[in-house]
């Protein structure tokens, strides 16, 4: 069966409304897009939306209770509100090193989580 | 210390119990220290001046703006002379910067079939002189009329429409807030108590006289009583059985601009004068002023409400602000508004005060109807009542221990260097500027929390200091003002309020609504 | 008090423009540069902004905002530039006499050889787009609540309504709903959001958070703390529309309705400044009007992008050093302003004195314009001219221009036109 999928393009000031349809998981076409990397953002999106997570843990003894975190690549958007769940739960003590594996392998991705800043 | 807060159970019998701590219940609590120790104030709020004490526009009116023959009129220019004296050893600032009545061509409109040269002549002379005549009738001094050259040369961004104008010196500002927890701590200072977060639920009357207040902490005994209850003085009246009027709410909005844009746009209060028929609410029709603190104020408008917490204000106050004073000011930067507040007022359906001991209940005083120029009339309605509490069996011996200087806390921005660098080196913390846009160091901070009234809260803090009152309104201080409050009442950030219960600053720490267990 | 201090530049503010202009200062040549924070910490605003998009023209690598922020840290802790830390100035004159305090200093005066003011912006408030309603607890600005939950650790709301859809409004949407709060829409008084599509994509899309376009918030309920808003559609002279109007139960109100530049001090010391940025009109060099005094970053004017307030930062700095190192050797030039042509709002630099080098020139334009070219004349010579498939308002065009050696200038423009002008 067809179906159709619309997206955004973040790729310029032009945010072009991109129409995408499939059958079974297969792309047939993309309508909209004013450009090929329209054409291709379109494809990602559907075949496999990946975003960099960014959020925070708990310190103990640090200069500060938190410490910013951020996945050393992108992971798959399906995951990102359940990695954020995740690492809720955690607490690092301080002090941490930028860049610090905080989390290795996050959800099975592969990706770090990592410090994304020094905590004394 | 001798301020006693919720935490401490009431005194179980006072010489003197006033409810309400706004001006008018401080200002009478504080005169009474000086006949006896033993008086009690009664506030249901946080904080003392949360009422229509700290929403109005801080004016020591002299009365011209009051009708002939009025309680008010009488106690507004009394209260006017006597301010100095009343806030003397008060560290509050009194500055009589004067007010200019500005008479300008709509005062008699041109089209209204008048031979001009008969109107410029009411205009220009006899509506001056008529004035100043109103005024001096009224005991009001010093009042002076000035031609049109003349109002331009003392504020030269009054309207071109201006024609002649009316100087009144004795007029004047003062912040109604500091003035307020000014005059409570100084109650303190000579023996008064003040209990906060106490609201008064009912009278023991016996045999025609007020014999005790009972409150949701407890009862005081009590031979008299002082209601001072500002918007609810009607109902708190009605408990013992001393009432028999009635206080509808008015509501007064007014526009706040930022100090450094507006500091100099005008420099004395302006107003613009209107016939009587031309007012078109019960406001006397407002004026443009700074603050005592410099920042420049538009209003307040004057609309009636049923609702005695509606401190809102609406998109038409704020549009009919601008429109009434785009005509009296055609230049005001209005891009400069930093700030707007409402404050309900509490007239009794006659406009006048009612101040007077009650026929029914023996002891129970009302103070009550005491809207503008309520601040202004606080030390003439203080001696009144003193006089009337005098009748009412008070001591008429001044103690000769009553301490006549209640100490202010330094603040940062007002200090020389050299006096800044004393601060610092005898505590650091006067060096750590908490608030930017008001220069107030956590030192400043601090002390409020732990002043005779203490601040409890971040509208308490920011009435004693201005953290949070500048251009950004609290947007960089508001949390490091709230670890203060936390750290020195040592409770959680997130118990901290922004005026007491039921406003807390923060609803949870991060992770908490994640589930992850709270720091 | 001990005697003055004349340091050879003094950078007020160590946001990404103070630390980019303190380096920039010490390695053109300055060897006594001093860097004021009001803050415990360097980084200004960055350490908050904990989301990644920082740094892809400067490092042509993404980064979030502490990491881009550490970046130059870690040169600044390397440079030997002496930092000060929660110190706050006081007082600016154009005499570049500087009184600031501390608590380890006190209060302690300063008269530099030069100045960099890169104090930043801060955020428009309720009352400056005048929303009327009551004054509960749970009334804040964007940015407030991104320092609450980023660095506190403090959630200002539960159930959140965000009025104005800047880049903030909407980074702060996702983070609300990352941290568990329920962000009940976006509002936006104008027919098209206010920041970037991509966020607008990766903050509401992705969480499904919806933006009202042409909205606005007309009241504000709860006495004590925000119990609900009202929100109406607006109609095209952006007037809310009565019959629309609908409420919102929630329990903070976030605003993400524009960024002022912190000028306060540049007033004090008597700097002009331009109506239209809302900072102080500068040079090609960042030079502001008052002499020895440079200017970098969003308190000359608010820009999107990071990366190119640490260009401006460059610039000044440089300009610092030179100025200090030719020690009064170099007269000023009389300037000539740089004019904004067709469909160009403003332009930074306003002013060019020596066309002696390549220059950044940083503009909006006015309205949105499809298929469009920017272009640099100077002297009617076209020194510069780029394609855009799109130009837009609220996305600052960055153009430049250079002299391929010193040449004297009577006429600069800077415009944009349709691609299939041409010149």
């Amino acid at each position: 069966m067809k179906k159709t999928h619309n997206y955004t393009c973040i790729n310029c000031p032009l945010s072009c409304a991109l129409e995408l349809t499939e059958e079974n998981g297969e792309v047939l076409e993309v309508k909209g897009a004013d450009c090929k990397v329209g054409q291709k953002y379109a494809r990602e999106e559907f075949e496999n939306p990946r975003r960099v997570v960014s959020t925070t843990v708990r310190v103990e003894g640090g200069a500060l209770p938190l410490l910013p975190v951020v996945s050393a690549a992108p992971i798959p958007k399906a995951l990102v509100r359940d990695a954020v769940r995740m690492l809720s739960k955690l607490t690092v003590n301080a002090p941490v090193a930028d860049g610090q594996v905080i989390y290795p392998d996050i959800l099975g991705t592969g990706v770090d989580i990592i410090a994304s800043r020094p905590l004394p | 210390m001798a301020y006693v807060n919720g935490q401490r159970p009431l005194p179980s019998r006072a010489g003197l119990v006033v409810v309400g701590g706004g001006v008018i219940g401080c200002s009478i609590a504080r005169e009474a220290t000086r006949f006896i120790s033993d008086v009690v104030v009664i506030e249901k709020e946080s904080d003392v001046a949360c009422g229509t004490s700290k929403a109005n526009n801080a004016e020591v009116h002299s009365g011209i703006g009051e009708d002939a023959g009025t309680l008010k009129q009488k106690l507004n220019v009394r209260g006017n002379q006597l301010y100095d004296e009343f806030v003397r050893g008060l560290g509050v600032e009194l500055k009589r910067q004067g007010l200019l009545i500005v008479i300008t061509q709509r005062t008699i409109p041109r089209d209204g079939g008048m031979p001009e040269e008969e109107r410029m002549e009411l205009l220009t002379r006899k509506i001056p002189e008529g004035i100043v005549a109103y005024g001096e009738n009224a005991g009001i001094k010093g009042l002076r009329i000035l031609t049109r050259d003349e109002v331009f040369r003392m504020e030269p961004n009054v309207t071109r429409e201006a024609v002649a104008g009316v100087f009144d010196p004795t007029y004047g500002l003062i912040s109604p807030y500091k003035l307020t927890i000014a005059l409570a701590e100084h109650a303190v200072i000579n023996g008064a108590k003040v209990f906060l977060n106490t609201e008064v639920t009912g009278f023991r009357v016996e045999g025609g006289a007020v014999r005790a207040v009972i409150t949701d902490r407890g009862e005081i005994e009590t031979p008299m009583v002082v209601n001072a209850a500002g918007v609810f003085a009607d109902e708190v009246a009605d408990m013992a059985g001393a009432g028999g009027f009635v206080i509808h709410p008015r509501k007064g909005a007014t526009l706040l601009f930022d100090r450094q844009v507006t500091a100099e746009y005008v420099r004395s209060s302006v107003a613009e004068f209107r016939l009587p028929g031309q007012r078109t609410t019960q406001s006397k029709g407002g004026g443009a002023m700074p603050t005592a603190e410099g920042n420049l104020q538009l209003g307040p408008t004057a609309i009636e409400t049923d609702d005695k917490y509606d401190t809102s204000i609406s998109a038409e106050e704020i549009e009919e602000i601008f429109e009434r004073f785009h005509y009296l000011l055609p230049d005001f930067p209005r891009d400069a508004l930093i700030s707007a507040f409402s404050g309900v007022r509490a007239p009794t359906l006659e406009e006048d005060f009612v101040i007077g001991a009650s026929e029914a209940v023996r002891g129970f005083v009302n103070v009550a109807g005491i809207q503008s120029p309520g601040l202004a009339s606080a030390p003439a309605i203080a001696e009144m009542v003193l006089g009337i509490l005098h009748e009412l069996g008070l001591s008429r011996e001044p103690r000769p221990d009553f301490d006549p200087v209640r100490p202010a806390p330094p603040k940062f921005s007002e200090l020389s260097n050299v006096e800044r660098n004393r601060l610092i080196r005898e505590d650091p913390r006067w060096g750590n500027v908490i608030c930017r846009c008001e220069t107030v160091t956590e030192m400043e901070v601090v002390n409020a929390v732990h002043s005779i009234i203490p601040a409890t809260n971040m509208d308490a803090v920011k009435r004693r200091t201005r953290t949070g009152m500048g251009r950004c309104q609290g947007g960089f201080c508001h949390n490091r003002v709230a670890a203060i409050l936390a750290r020195e009442l040592g409770i959680p950030v997130t118990e901290v309020t922004k005026d007491g219960e039921g406003s807390p600053v923060f609803l949870g720490v991060a992770k908490e609504f994640l589930g992850g267990a709270a720091r | 008090m001990s005697a003055i201090r004349r340091p050879q530049c003094v950078v007020i503010g160590a946001g990404p423009a103070g630390l980019g202009a303190a380096l920039a200062a010490r390695e053109a040549g300055l060897s006594d540069v001093m860097l004021m924070e009001r803050d415990f910490e360097l980084g200004g605003i960055l350490p908050q902004c904990i989301h990644d998009g920082f740094g892809s023209i400067v490092f042509d690598q993404v980064l979030t905002g502490p990491q881009y922020a550490q970046r130059f840290i870690e040169r600044v802790e390397k440079a030997g530039i002496e930092v000060k830390l929660n110190t706050m100035v006081l007082e600016m004159r154009g005499d570049r006499r500087i009184t600031a305090v501390n608590p380890r200093d006190g209060v302690f005066e300063l008269e530099p050889a030069s100045i960099v003011l890169s104090m930043g912006c801060r955020e428009r408030t309720r009352h400056q787009v005048m929303i009327p309603g009551y004054r509960p607890a749970g009334v804040i600005c964007a940015g407030a609540a991104q320092r609450d939950i980023n660095i506190e650790g403090l959630m200002p709301g539960r159930r959140v309504v965000i009025l104005g859809s800047g880049d903030i409004g909407l980074i702060m949407a996702r983070r609300f709903t990352l941290e568990g709060a329920e962000v009940e829409g976006v509002y936006e008084i104008m027919d098209h959001p206010g920041g970037l599509t991509r966020n607008v994509v990766q903050c509401l899309h992705d969480y499904d958070i919806p933006l009202h376009l042409s909205h606005t918030v007309t009241f504000i309920h709860g006495r004590k703390r925000v119990e609900a808003v009202t929100v109406a559609r607006v109609d095209e002279a952006l007037r809310p529309i009565k019959e629309t109007e609908r409420r919102v139960p929630c329990d903070a109100l976030v605003l993400s309705v524009g960024l002022i530049p912190e000028n306060e001090l540049s007033k004090q010391a008597g700097v002009e400044l331009d109506p239209l940025t809302a900072g102080p009109v500068v040079d090609e060099r960042m030079h502001t009007s008052v002499d020895g005094i440079f200017a970098c970053g969003n308190v000359v004017s608010v820009f999107d992008l990071v990366d190119w307030v640490t260009q401006t930062a460059e610039t000044a700095g440089r300009g610092a050093a030179e100025y200090v190192l030719e020690a009064g050797r170099r007269k000023r030039k009389p300037p000539v302003r740089v004019t904004a042509g067709r469909n160009v709002k403003f332009v930074v630099p306003q002013l060019l004195r020596e066309f002696d080098r390549e220059i950044d020139l940083f503009f909006r334009v006015e309205h949105p314009e499809r298929a469009a070219r920017t272009r640099v004349l100077v002297d009617g010579e076209e020194l510069y001219s780029r394609k855009a498939k799109m130009v837009r308002p609220p996305e600052m065009i960055k153009a430049g221009a250079d002299p391929g050696g010193a040449r004297k200038v009577e006429d600069i423009t800077v415009e944009v036109v349709g691609d299939e002008e041409e010149a």
